[in-house]
């Protein structure tokens, strides 16, 4: 009997003993599919790059052709391949400032611009109530030409720093960047406003655009009658392709209502290539205009299919969810109020038509929504009903993976982050309590902060 | 408390034999080879590659000058196998385009494809000086393989001495010193002796402020580049001008060099998984064995019908895909099938067991 029970225990024992763990079911309301079903998991150079699984093979293909419009070089007209270039223009392909799709980097002190451009404009609005174009200049300033073009200007760029103490006796060198204009071709206006903005990424953007407005406006708080601090509110856009005026998405101070127009934009203000959007030259007016003609430079297929490409293109899912620093610094985020901008997660509207997008859970860190960040990370350049203080929240899903997709840790519109700890401090206005709660953590909670994000 | 020794022995007997599992490696054994795999790819495949390559670069720049000094039929022929063997370096590193190569704007600066005509023609007609040192400040598509290319064969590969103007032998000179500073820049961002170097990222991987966070993202960064060049070759290189049946859409086409870029961009999968650019070394196949060698020797398989299906086109790329679709169709679908392998099964084997 007693061997009996001995040979019963052992069983038993060993039954449990080499039992597996049970595998880990994440459910669909996971935050670990952050794209929802259009999750990728690459923690690699490439994690910003990949298409949604499971499309259709009319759909990779266009997917596939407008991933090599991205990547291509365009030339000047008239040209076999990929004509189109300027005269104007600030690189010559989209991948040149969105690297494997990712986020461009601001340069060092008197370096010459990659991943960034100049916004410009004059104090007033548009018949649509969006900047007033620059004299001269435009919009936008294209800082490179065509051969035996004069390009608008050149662009300095150099740091004034200034230094930040926490507390605990914590020093933190904070940049702020000067944005010079020499040697332009005429003169500037002697008013005019300057933005300097960094290339943002590009995934996920299908997923933002299937947002409903409704989602959006649920979100905002205009006049802050929760009395929270916070005052969200959409931007409205002139949607030029509708011709009607729309809830602004895309841009660092959400000025485009669609990915559609925000690539025909750049198309147009980032490399010269007119579309039917966009029909005109960014150098209409001025000198430096060809003349030519040949407008649209990019066909109306094609350019749907660079929109498609970024619409299309899967999110990363964050790591290391259970390690328990991690986890401490999702705690933290939500404690200070850093979700009060930062939203978690939202839902994307059913759409049977296209059913990548439809009904997903996702969470992308942000709710499209514009804030006052405070005076010190003003541009003072209005955007629509966008003021000087306001910007768009920045989605911060796989915002972790710039280091080893782009080969740096520039955030904020014009980079001047070389960290996340100095985004945080840079954040102002609407989100002062919250980086003061951040400023009262201690070091360790920081650093618990900190590497949440690290992991998104 | 009287120990019941017996109870004690069925249960550690039981433990130790019960839990063990079949043909798992030994995880000692496991660790050393993934450090020695990524240790050899990284020092024996991707430094010794870049390493070929800037010596390839001093040869090429060497070739032009003298070119230039005593302009010669021979000096010509010479100038253009340097460009073809530097070409081949090149090719071979495109099964790991990540890391610097990729963020420093390397890889565009080095092989921008179209040749932007209007502005070269520009360039060559202006009285601007043409030095390395302007190179730097030249867009993308007027630097790299593919102007120099252009320069040295000739639209239809048959330029001769005597087509060259002086400010062509200007051009030529700033293109090819401009190759050899990029190659020697690529090659310095993996130098070991350069400080933040991305070797040392490569083979120290999950320390606080590692890029990587540990070996297993290591070698999905790895097998993800082999996916992407075979992606890249398949599906982009051979398709478009297949599909449009344009051969202006090739990408080398004024040295008739294309096929032989494919096949080293093949060859590159091949290094990084064997481990055998130079010398024979650790690759992605030993791990691959200690786990399902009936998926090794797929793989092996199909880099081989892969590479030889390439190697069978003795004519052109530009001619190829207006006379033999068919065959070029049949390399597209084992290439694909190479690539289908690394990415649905490769993948997720080190994504398993990479630590």
């Amino acid at each position: 009997m007693k061997i009996r029970l001995t040979v019963f225990f052992c069983i038993v024992l060993s039954i449990v003993a080499c039992r597996k763990v049970q595998d880990w079911v994440p459910g669909e309301n996971d935050d670990v599919f952050a794209g929802g079903v259009n999750t990728v998991f690459d923690e690699g150079g490439g994690a910003f790059t990949h298409e949604f699984d499971g499309m259709s093979s009319t759909d990779l293909l266009v997917h596939e052709t407008g991933d090599a419009l991205f990547e291509g070089t365009f030339v000047v007209g008239p040209a076999p391949i990929r004509p189109g270039l300027g005269p104007l223009y600030n690189n010559v392909s989209c991948s040149s400032c969105h690297v494997a799709d990712g986020r461009g980097k601001a340069p060092m002190a008197g370096e010459s611009l990659i991943g960034m451009l100049i916004r410009v404009s004059i104090p007033g609005e548009n018949p649509h109530g969006g900047p007033l174009p620059a004299p001269g200049f435009g919009g936008q300033l294209q800082q490179r030409s065509i051969f035996g073009t004069v390009a608008e200007a050149n662009v300095v760029v150099h740091y004034s720093d200034s230094v930040f103490t926490f507390p605990d006796g914590e020093n933190v060198t904070l940049r702020k960047p000067i944005v010079q204009l020499n040697n332009s071709y005429t003169t500037l206006p002697s008013n005019i406003l300057l933005s300097a903005r960094v290339a943002p990424a590009v995934f996920g953007l299908g997923l933002l655009e299937a947002i409903p407005d409704h989602e959006i406006i649920t979100y905002a708080d205009e006049f802050d009658v929760n009395g929270d601090g916070i005052s969200g509110r959409p931007n409205r856009v002139w949607d030029a392709i509708a011709q009607e005026t729309r809830i602004g998405r895309f841009g660092w101070k959400a000025g485009n209502p669609s990915l559609l127009q925000q690539t025909a934009g750049a198309f147009n203000e980032d490399m010269g290539i007119t579309s039917f959007v966009f029909p005109q030259e960014n150098s209409l007016g001025q000198s430096q205009h060809d003349g030519n003609g040949d407008e649209p430079e990019v066909t109306d297929s094609l350019l749907h299919a660079v929109a498609f490409y970024m619409k299309t293109l899967s999110v990363p899912a964050p790591r290391n969810r259970d390690n328990a620093q991690v986890q401490e610094g999702k705690a933290i985020f939500t404690q200070i109020g850093c979700n009060s901008c930062h939203r978690v997660s939202m839902r994307t509207k059913t759409d049977v038509s296209f059913t990548y997008l439809s009904n997903q859970l996702i969470f992308p860190y942000t709710d499209l929504l514009l804030h006052d960040m405070g005076p010190s990370l003003a541009d003072q350049r209005p955007d629509f009903i966008a003021d000087g203080q306001e910007w768009r929240t920045a989605p911060l899903w796989g915002i972790g993976l710039t280091q080893i997709v782009n080969g740096h840790t520039n955030f904020l519109h014009d980079g001047r982050a070389r960290n996340f700890q100095e985004a945080i401090l840079w954040h102002g206005g609407e989100a002062s309590q919250a980086v003061s709660r951040y400023i009262s953590l201690s070091s360790t909670e920081r650093n618990a902060l900190l590497l949440f994000l690290k992991n998104l | 408390m009287k120990i019941n020794y017996k109870l004690f022995f069925c249960i550690a007997c039981i433990l130790i034999v019960g839990c063990k599992k079949d043909s798992e490696p030994d995880p000692v054994l496991n660790s050393d080879l993934q450090e020695t795999i990524l240790s050899d790819i990284s020092n024996h495949v991707v430094l010794a590659t870049y390493n070929e390559l800037r010596a390839k670069g001093v040869s090429l720049e060497t070739m032009v000058e003298n070119f230039v000094a005593s302009p010669t039929t021979g000096g010509l022929v010479s100038c253009r196998q340097a460009w073809k063997d530097m070409r081949q370096e090149w090719e071979l590193s495109e099964g790991f385009l990540y890391g610097p190569v990729s963020y420093l704007d390397i890889d565009p600066s080095i092989d921008t494809w179209p040749v932007n005509f209007s502005s070269l023609d520009s360039l060559l007609a202006s009285s601007v000086v043409i030095d390395s040192a302007g190179m730097e400040s030249l867009e993308f598509s007027l630097k790299g393989f593919h102007p120099l290319e252009y320069m040295l064969f000739g639209l239809d590969g048959n330029k001769s001495v005597t087509d060259f103007t002086a400010r062509q032998f200007e051009y030529c000179q700033a293109l090819a010193q401009y190759l050899k500073s990029q190659s020697e820049k690529v090659y310095h961002t993996w130098n070991p002796d350069v400080t933040g170097n991305y070797l040392f990222e490569i083979n120290h991987p999950g320390q606080s402020n590692s890029v990587y966070s540990s070996r297993r993202a290591v070698f999905i960064e790895i097998v993800n580049a082999l996916v992407g060049i075979c992606d890249e070759v398949a599906n982009g290189k051979i398709e478009e001008p297949l599909v449009n049946q344009d051969p202006s859409l090739e990408e080398s086409p004024y040295s008739g060099n294309s096929i032989v870029d494919f096949t080293n961009n093949l060859k590159s999968v091949e290094n990084i998984y064997f481990g055998k650019y130079s010398g024979d070394h650790f690759g992605l196949n030993e791990l691959v064995r200690a786990y399902n060698t009936s998926l090794d020797n797929r793989i092996q398989q199909q880099l081989t019908v892969s590479i030889v299906s390439l190697q069978a086109i003795t004519m052109p790329f530009g001619e190829a895909i207006i006379q033999i679709p068919l065959q070029l169709q049949q390399v597209q679908a084992n290439i694909n099938a190479l690539k289908e392998t690394l990415e649905q099964e490769l993948l997720p084997l080190v994504q398993l067991h990479g630590e």
